[in-house]
């Protein structure tokens, strides 16, 4: 418990600063959705120049793109990238941050065992990306009743800003094996965007290539917006192949953790 | 009753080297030195004891219990302080002390009061602001605020001013006095002669001998160093107990092992215009090991 409410601590002011600027982010895309939807029509012309590839790359699905919903789908694209930056970025530090500060040593000679301190760890985490998204979620749904036009599904909003925390989780487990492998990271986030990126781009490549099959390569792909807001419900195979990964991610970090050789520095 | 046994303990980085078939045995309520040069393997013996690294083969066990298997037993009645101490930046010296404490089940508040004033440290600096020096007593009082039955110090009093290392020397036989075994790695012979029973020499990752201090200092070596005002003659000290000795002009320099009287009488029958004596470093005093064993 001393180790998770430390943590904790040490993750306030990033936990802060990342709630504020994702809250800040979907309520300044939101308040453009009043003058976007009067001008619809017109946008509609516009976008239909795009040649599909680009659009769907983009996450813009024309037909609901004019519903309160599926505009939210377009900084929601926007977020989840941000947001898997910020997942990364913490999974990244759990371990290698002790290896940095040199504090690993301070921490291993307590009486504890390494899977408790991994535990504490990963839950200190967790919790920061949960207050993260409880923080955007409470802001984007206030936005949402502020600007809408019409009634619109609550239950369809959550489930679209759901993939947020997905996301983030998926990228927590990558970070944090990551984390446990390398020997020493340098620069958290150098590893992290190169990670974030890297998979996001190809997610925009399996997006145009419209492949079934590429998408599991980029956990981007794994939650499409437009599946979510035709059907009401997730794609069941991309969710378990979801869960799949931070299982044995975070499995894996349990057991090398445990063998590791924590050297001197 | 022992404390510490390391029976055959082998740990090897890849090809490079880093302890081979260690043994040695520490005993209730020593003061153990553990000396050797910088690279000998000291600190890879001490973070195998601490499962900080993992043994290739050989074993160790700690108060009767495998170091590894029951580690985290083990270190509730340990305290260890690293060669070099860094801890959370952004804390004070107290939140980080307390984070410390809350590791063990026992109130530690009153101690950490008496360690800081021994110390001489503030607690309500941020240890960002520390020097290293003051950061070591952070990493004194943290190792020694629970208590420990055993301390593992990995040479501890770099950074510390000669002062503050008496205090601290002080303060470890206080402990010892209290019962507390203690573990003491060094480079320094003068510190471990002065605070340790018994010493193991270790060199290459290989422990070359264990000895008391009493028979090292028996063999009490010093290393002389003479400027005269006429070049004296190779023979002039030819007398059991010198060693490595070198003629170069006025100066003339050599290893004494013996009585001490001896030679100062030698010296004194002299006319000279400058002596050095010193304590000879570590490494002159392997040569001898090795002399001895070709």
């Amino acid at each position: 418990m001393n180790i998770f409410l430390h943590e904790l601590r040490a993750y306030r002011k990033s936990t802060m600063i990342w709630s504020i600027s994702l809250a800040a982010i979907v309520v300044f895309y939101m308040s453009l959705y009043p003058s976007f939807a009067r001008d619809a029509a017109e946008f509609t012309k516009i976008l239909e120049g795009y040649p599909e590839a680009i659009r769907n790359a983009l996450g813009i699905n024309l037909g609901g793109f004019f519903t309160i919903l599926g505009f939210y789908c377009f900084p929601l694209a926007f977020i989840t990238l941000c947001g898997a930056i910020q997942a990364m970025n913490l999974g990244t530090a759990i371990v290698s941050k002790e290896v940095r500060e040199k504090t690993a040593d301070f921490l291993l000679t307590k009486p504890i065992t390494r899977t408790q301190v991994l535990t504490a760890k990963l839950l200190a985490a967790l919790t920061s990306l949960v207050i993260t998204n409880i923080v955007y979620i409470v802001a984007a749904s206030i936005m949402m009743f502020q600007v809408k036009t019409e009634d619109f599904s609550f239950k369809l909003f959550i489930m679209l800003s759901l993939t947020l925390l997905f996301i983030q989780l998926i990228f927590l487990a990558l970070g944090i094996i990551i984390s446990v492998i390398v020997p020493k990271i340098k620069s958290v986030l150098t590893v992290s965007l190169a990670t974030v990126f890297g998979f996001y781009f190809l997610g925009m490549l399996s997006g145009a290539s419209g492949e079934e099959a590429k998408r599991y390569l980029s956990p981007f792909k794994y939650f499409e917006t437009a599946y979510i807001l035709k059907n009401k419900g997730f794609e069941a195979s991309f969710l378990i192949a979801g869960v799949i990964i931070i299982i044995l991610a975070i499995a894996a970090s349990y057991l090398v953790y445990a063998k590791k050789d924590i050297h001197a520095v | 009753m022992n404390v510490i046994e390391i029976n055959n303990l082998t740990k090897t980085y890849g090809k490079a080297r880093g302890i081979t078939d260690i043994s040695f045995h520490v005993e209730q309520g020593e003061i153990f030195g553990f000396i050797g040069p910088n690279g000998a393997g000291k600190s890879t013996t001490i973070r195998t004891l601490l499962s900080l690294i993992y043994p290739t083969s050989g074993s160790a066990t700690i108060f009767g219990k495998d170091c590894v298997q029951a580690a985290p037993e083990i270190k509730k009645e340990i305290g260890y302080l690293p060669s070099e101490v860094f801890y959370y930046d952004n804390m004070k010296v107290k939140d980080l002390l307390k984070y410390s404490a809350s590791f063990y089940k026992k109130d530690c508040n009153k101690r950490i009061k008496e360690l800081a004033e021994i110390m001489d440290l503030d607690l309500n600096k941020k240890i960002d602001d520390l020097s290293l020096g003051n950061k070591k007593k952070v990493g004194i009082v943290q190792g020694l605020l629970h208590e420990p039955k055993l301390i593992i110090l990995d040479e501890p009093t770099s950074g510390l001013d000669p002062l503050m290392q008496q205090k601290f020397f002080e303060l470890l036989e206080e402990e010892n006095k209290k019962g507390a075994t203690i573990l003491f790695s060094s480079h320094i012979l003068s510190e471990v002669q002065r605070l340790c029973n018994r010493v193991a020499i270790i060199k290459e990752g290989k422990i070359v001998t264990v000895e008391k201090i009493s028979t090292l200092q028996e063999n009490n070596y010093k290393k002389f160093k003479i400027e005269t005002k006429t070049q004296l003659d190779r023979n002039y000290f030819n007398i059991s107990g010198v060693n490595n000795l070198e003629v170069n002009n006025n100066v003339t320099s050599f290893i004494f092992k013996g009585n001490i009287n001896d030679v100062m009488k030698k010296i004194a029958a002299t006319e000279i215009a400058n002596l050095w004596i010193e304590e000879p470093d570590l490494e002159e005093i392997f040569m001898h090991y090795y002399e001895k064993e070709v």
